[in-house]
């Protein structure tokens, strides 16, 4: 039987996987996606919240449509920077932006 | 309107320190401007002063106000600032706003065309706020804050043309000097609060009665004593105040004869019930202002400077003070305070004017035979110099009259009789003043000397009426009103003794006799008198080669160990610190490149923060987990 | 429910909308757009403050209206005062997209309001975010600006992660207390290995927007290359919100948890004095006046971390009172760097050589603001860190209160460094730093306040012991 301990051992999983994509690819886009990885992640969890803890309330389920209507907005900030940064340097590589430092 | 001067009297305090932020931070560009801002400044806080001290001497005796307000509260320890307004406090703030006022005033004259007149006047600001706090203080806390700012403006004043050397190193001597006082000024502080557990006069008034060990109230008593030992310039920290008399004129008349050294008096005066519940202390008060007073004026009778001889007048007329508080005699002390305050001031303004009108002279010999052409400046002196001499029924004869009398009647016979001999030293070193100065041979420079300004002489015209009236307040003619609110328990109140009054009469007067005959009618030739006593004149004239003693003193011991403590400094601390200094820069120089600007870096950075905390209080470091 | 409940933050809401709808006004008349967000933060300021001392728990205890709540509300807005005032003729640089960043600055404003009364995890959440991708936008103001982008972006993606992060905790303690409501939280936290790690993600979450060694890696890189107002308000008003949303969870859901034993104290004031040591120590060795103040604002959120650490009547009140103190004057210390920056172009610490000579008054209240930083009495920062560090004593954290002692006067260094620029070295040019009446009101409000402050503190002292007092 499939309880709420797999989910949340699954979604740390997912989690990680956001992190070292976060920390390893070089490409803002991909970087970006990995986010929404973790954030995905954390969204598994309130769903099974919801269902094995706080069932017949919509708290989790709640939860998650926040995150997701959130990470909406973040990323289309992001992606609107990503271009515009382009534009400028005709690159996305996050290696290459290190004017800023020290 | 009375009620509102009361409960606001911080703004008497308050509107002076506004001027002098005003001057600092917006119109030190304009020198007219800040004049008149400073001037404004005091002249409002002079007028609640007057308001308030209608108010305290309309309540009945004994009556006071206090308001305080928490500034800082720990466990153990509460501080509060807060204003005491009792009649010595509203005889103070009328005092001191009244002579600054004045002395303002007649800045505005004798600085005329100096390039410094906005920070002067800034500084004058920034004193009135400072004394002004002072005397407001309701706890021995509060009035050490304002006590090291009067210091600082002093020090500033004194310094105030720092072109010259022997400016910057008096202003620096006063310091330091005063620094020696207030260390244990401090300390008794501390002590205070330690033992009583609060630092608030009323509080401690309440408390001090009832405590009965004398072997820690004395050593308190005596460090307390060494505040106002340095700030009113008792003898052995005297040497600083002649020296002060580098400042501008106007400054030596209203900060070192008027006011901030009469705080030293006003601090006694303020904690008489601690002095006097032990006798100890009291006769130690007693012996040093009276010493200081004889001491002074002795030294003044060999002085040619004019501001130098007023300098050593107004130690004297210090240890005067002292020796009244330290018999007991609170009212007397106190009261000669405020009459000092007045004629001592116009004394020095009119010095002041002599010395303008001289240009720049201030030896008295080589002026002479100056009335004449400053007749103004030459009749207010002469009251003044008459009231200093105790001559009926100026100012100065009601208090010094009342000093003697305590002493008298508190049984202190010794005392007496060394202030009879100074109020004849008083006499004789004023007319010897007044005589070689302002009447005598014509000189050089006697020629070219003017008149100064009304601006100068309207100011010495008021000190003079407030020096010749100033007295009545505490003669039977007012039936002693100043001394039923000027009071303190146990301070003896002495009834009039005629015999005591014509003693002094006498022998002030045959001091200006003396002075008359030696410097006027030159019957007794003084170069005889200095040939014949030229041991006695030359220890005289040196000041008792106290500040060459202590020069050697310095030289030979501080110097001494200054040259240990620098070698350890140098090569042991400057070592120790310069690592540290040098470690503390290193390691952020190389924390600083762990910031290599990619953002990656950054988040591995923080994941790792995450994980390391996290395994920690999984490992249960932080927690009871199994 | 009474609607002036919420009335902050409709005002707000309704002011956010109104900036960006005059931008798009013809011509002249969107130039209102400034004037009408500064007189509208101004009523709304007079209106928090005539409704403090109000309380009530709105939508079953996921909304808060107390004095906690209105206390940083009352900071919030004075700081967006400021800093709005104070941005002077640094807007000019925004070109056209003034109304933008007014209504930006508003819907900030908003989000740290909602943080600030949250009272439950949905709802800080979302206040946290308006507040946050607001500030993506504004720290890329300058589109045209490479520094200015690489630090948006930069920020975006650190702080998006250091959402999740945030989320992932939330989510770990609610797995195991089924509710979002943080007052419910507290009696059904225990002490599982999961809820444990819950309390850690969370802290982690929120150290990363006060600039917690190691979560502060962001600060400097953004504080540089956003634009110097944004900096600014990015400095005082986020951190100050995030220390309420922080405080409020960690009073009342983790250090209430009977079933918890968790010494989250020492977490805090471990991460606290490795924050004052490290931010000061790299403060040391800046160019930059953005940089520097960077650094020092980091090791002042340690010293404020220091205080919740405390979690005792001197330590809360304490991070009351320093994170008002610290709007003043650090907003009064980046108002003049905006002034300077504009005038010279630079924000090298260099551009500020013989400011004395040319802006005296510039110079002097520069100097005032860092030292009431640094925490040199009688200016208010000294009496910041006394409350701050008589709580960290009080609850046995000594040797924090210490760490904090050593490193202020290790501070001092970098503070006078500047000071002695300003008067110790020559001038190139010798004309006066210009500055509109506005910008004048700004500095003479924050360098009056660190003085005031500082030489009577018992209003203020007072006001944060009332805000305090839910949790005690």
């Amino acid at each position: 039987m499939i309880g709420l301990s797999h989910y949340l051992i699954f979604s740390t999983v997912l989690f990680g996987i956001g992190i070292f994509g976060m920390l390893s690819r070089r490409n803002a886009i991909a970087v970006l996606m990995s986010v929404e990885l973790m954030l995905n992640a954390v969204n598994v969890n309130f769903v099974a919240i919801n269902r094995f803890v706080t069932s017949g309330q919509a708290a989790g389920q709640l939860f998650s449509i926040f995150v997701i209507v959130v990470a909406a907005a973040e990323v289309s900030v992001g992606l609107a920077l990503i271009i515009s940064i382009y534009r400028h340097r005709k690159s996305v590589d996050l290696n290459n932006f290190d004017l800023l430092k020290w | 309107m009375l009620e509102f001067s009361l409960h606001n009297a911080w703004l008497i305090p308050l509107l002076p320190l506004l001027a002098f932020a005003l001057i600092g931070l917006a119109m030190h560009r304009w020198p007219s401007v800040s004049a008149m801002i400073s001037i404004l400044s005091i002249g409002i806080s002079m007028l609640l002063s007057a308001l308030v001290a209608v108010l305290v001497f309309s309540l009945s005796p004994g009556e006071i106000y206090e308001a305080s307000v928490r500034w800082l509260s720990m466990p153990g320890l509460q501080v509060n600032m807060g204003m005491l307004v009792d009649p010595l406090a509203a005889v103070m703030l009328v005092v001191v706003t009244g002579v600054a006022f004045l002395v303002q005033v007649y800045s505005l004259g004798y600085m005329k065309g100096d390039p410094g007149i906005a920070s002067y006047f800034g500084y004058q600001s920034l004193f009135a706020a400072s004394m002004l706090g002072l005397v407001l203080a309701n706890n021995f806390g509060q009035i050490f804050v304002f006590w090291e700012l009067v210091g600082v403006c002093s020090y500033f004043l004194i310094g105030f043309w720092f072109g010259k050397y022997s400016a910057r190193d008096a202003a620096i001597k006063a310091f330091v000097t005063n620094r020696v006082g207030d260390f244990g000024f401090l300390l008794g502080i501390l002590f205070l609060q330690i033992v009583f557990g609060t630092l608030n006069f009323q509080e401690l008034s309440a408390a001090i009665p009832g405590y009965t060990n004398a072997a820690v109230l004395l050593p308190i008593a005596v460090l307390l004593f060494f505040g106002p030992v340095g700030k009113s310039a008792q003898f052995p920290l005297h040497v600083w105040l002649p020296d002060a008399m580098e400042g501008p004129t106007p400054v030596s008349a209203l900060i070192h004869a008027a006011t901030m050294v009469a705080a030293g008096v006003y601090l006694v005066a303020r904690a008489f019930f601690i002095f006097n519940a032990i006798p100890q202390a009291m006769t130690l008060i007693a012996i040093v202002g009276g010493l200081t007073a004889l001491f002074a004026a002795s030294i003044a009778i060999a002085q040619n400077d004019i501001k130098r001889i007023l300098a050593y007048s107004t130690l004297s007329q210090l240890g005067y003070m002292m020796m009244a508080l330290g018999v007991g005699a609170m009212t007397a002390g106190v009261f000669h305070l405020m009459t000092h305050a007045f004629f001592k001031s116009l004394l020095f303004l009119g010095a002041g004017s002599v010395i303008i009108g001289m240009h720049e002279e201030q030896d008295i010999w080589k002026m002479g035979n100056i009335a004449p052409k400053m007749p103004v400046t030459t009749w207010t002196f002469i009251i003044g110099a008459l009231a200093l001499a105790g001559i009926p029924p100026l100012s100065g004869f009601w208090s010094k009259d009342e000093i003697l009398l305590g002493a008298y009647a508190s049984g202190h016979t010794g005392l007496y009789i060394l202030g009879v001999l100074v109020a004849f030293l008083t006499a004789f070193y004023m007319f010897r003043l007044v005589f070689v100065a302002f009447f005598g041979k014509n000189t050089a420079g006697r020629d070219k000397a003017h008149e100064s300004p009304a601006v100068m002489t309207i100011p010495l015209l008021v000190l003079a009426v407030a020096a010749v009236l100033a007295g009545l307040v505490n003669s039977p003619l007012m039936h002693h009103v100043f001394g039923h609110f000027i009071n303190a328990p146990g301070a003896i109140q002495p009834h009039p003794n005629t015999a005591i009054i014509v003693f002094s009469t006498l022998a002030a007067l045959s001091g200006i006799l003396l002075a008359w005959l030696i410097y006027q009618r030159e019957v007794i030739k003084a170069e005889v008198i200095k040939e014949k006593f030229s041991m006695a004149y030359k220890v005289l004239y040196n000041k008792y080669y106290i500040d060459e003693i202590y020069g050697w003193l310095g030289v030979r011991l501080v110097d001494g160990a200054a040259r240990v403590l620098f070698w350890f400094d140098i090569h042991v601390i400057n070592g120790f610190v310069n690592l540290t200094a040098w470690f503390t820069g290193k390691s952020g120089e190389t924390l600083r490149y762990t910031e290599d600007g990619q953002v990656q870096t950054y988040a591995i950075y923080m994941f790792a923060g995450v994980v390391i905390v996290l395994i920690t209080a999984l490992c249960g470091v932080f927690t009871a987990l199994a | 429910m009474e609607i002036s409940l919420l009335g902050t933050e409709i005002l707000l809401a309704t002011l956010g909308f109104l900036a960006l709808v005059t931008g798009l006004l013809p011509g002249r008349a969107k130039s209102i757009t400034g004037s009408m967000s500064l007189a509208g933060l101004l009523l709304i300021l007079v209106y928090t403050i005539a409704h403090f001392g109000e309380e009530a728990s709105l939508f079953q205890g996921i909304y808060l209206v107390d004095n906690f709540a209105a206390y940083f509300k009352m900071l919030f807005l004075t700081a967006t005062l400021l800093v709005s005032l104070g941005a002077g003729r640094y807007l000019e640089r925004f070109e056209n997209k003034k109304s933008e960043f007014y209504s930006l600055m508003v819907f900030a404003t908003l989000g740290m309001v909602i943080m600030a009364s949250a009272g439950d995890f949905i709802t800080l959440y979302v206040g946290l975010e308006l507040m946050t991708v607001s500030f993506y936008i504004l720290t890329a103001f300058l589109l045209r600006d490479g520094l200015s982008t690489e630090a948006g972006l930069k920020y975006l993606v650190l702080g998006a992660a250091s959402s999740a992060i945030l989320l992932f905790g939330i989510s770990l303690v609610m797995a195991y207390t089924g509710t979002t409501v943080i007052g419910a939280t507290a009696a059904r936290l225990m002490t599982e290995p999961a809820v444990v790690a819950g309390i850690v993600l969370l802290a982690a979450g929120f150290a990363f927007k006060i600039s917690v060694i190691p979560f502060h890696m962001w600060t400097p890189d953004i504080y540089q290359g956003a634009p110097t107002p944004v900096t600014n308000y990015l400095s005082v008003a986020s951190k100050a919100a995030a220390f309420a949303a922080m405080v409020r969870v960690f009073m009342v859901a983790v250090d209430a948890a009977p079933g918890l034993t968790l010494s989250w104290n020492l977490i805090l004031a471990i991460l606290a004095a490795l924050t004052i040591i490290v931010g000061n120590l790299i403060a040391l060795v800046q160019e930059d006046i953005k940089r520097l103040l960077a650094y020092s604002s980091i090791a002042q959120a340690g010293y404020i971390l220091a205080g919740l650490a405390a979690a005792n009547a001197y330590g809360l009140k304490g991070v009351l009172f320093y994170a008002l103190l610290y709007v003043f004057c650090n907003t009064g210390a980046f108002i003049i760097a905006t002034a300077v920056e504009v005038d010279s172009g630079s924000t090298a610490i260099e551009a500020f050589r013989g400011l004395s000579k040319r802006s005296p008054a510039l110079a002097a209240i520069m100097t005032i603001c860092l030292l009431s930083l640094a925490g040199i009495p009688p200016l208010a920062g000294f009496v910041g860190k006394f409350y701050l560090f008589a709580g960290a004593i009080q609850q046995g954290y000594l040797w924090l209160a210490l760490i904090g002692l050593i490193m202020s006067m290790v501070s001092v260094y970098y503070y006078l460094n500047v000071s002695r620029v300003m008067y110790i070295e020559k001038a190139g040019k010798q004309e006066p730093v210009k500055g509109s009446g506005a910008f004048r009101l700004a500095l003479w409000v924050c360098a009056l306040a660190a003085i005031f402050l500082g030489c009577y503190p018992a209003p203020l002292s007072n006001l944060a012991q009332q805000a305090i007092q839910l949790f005690l």
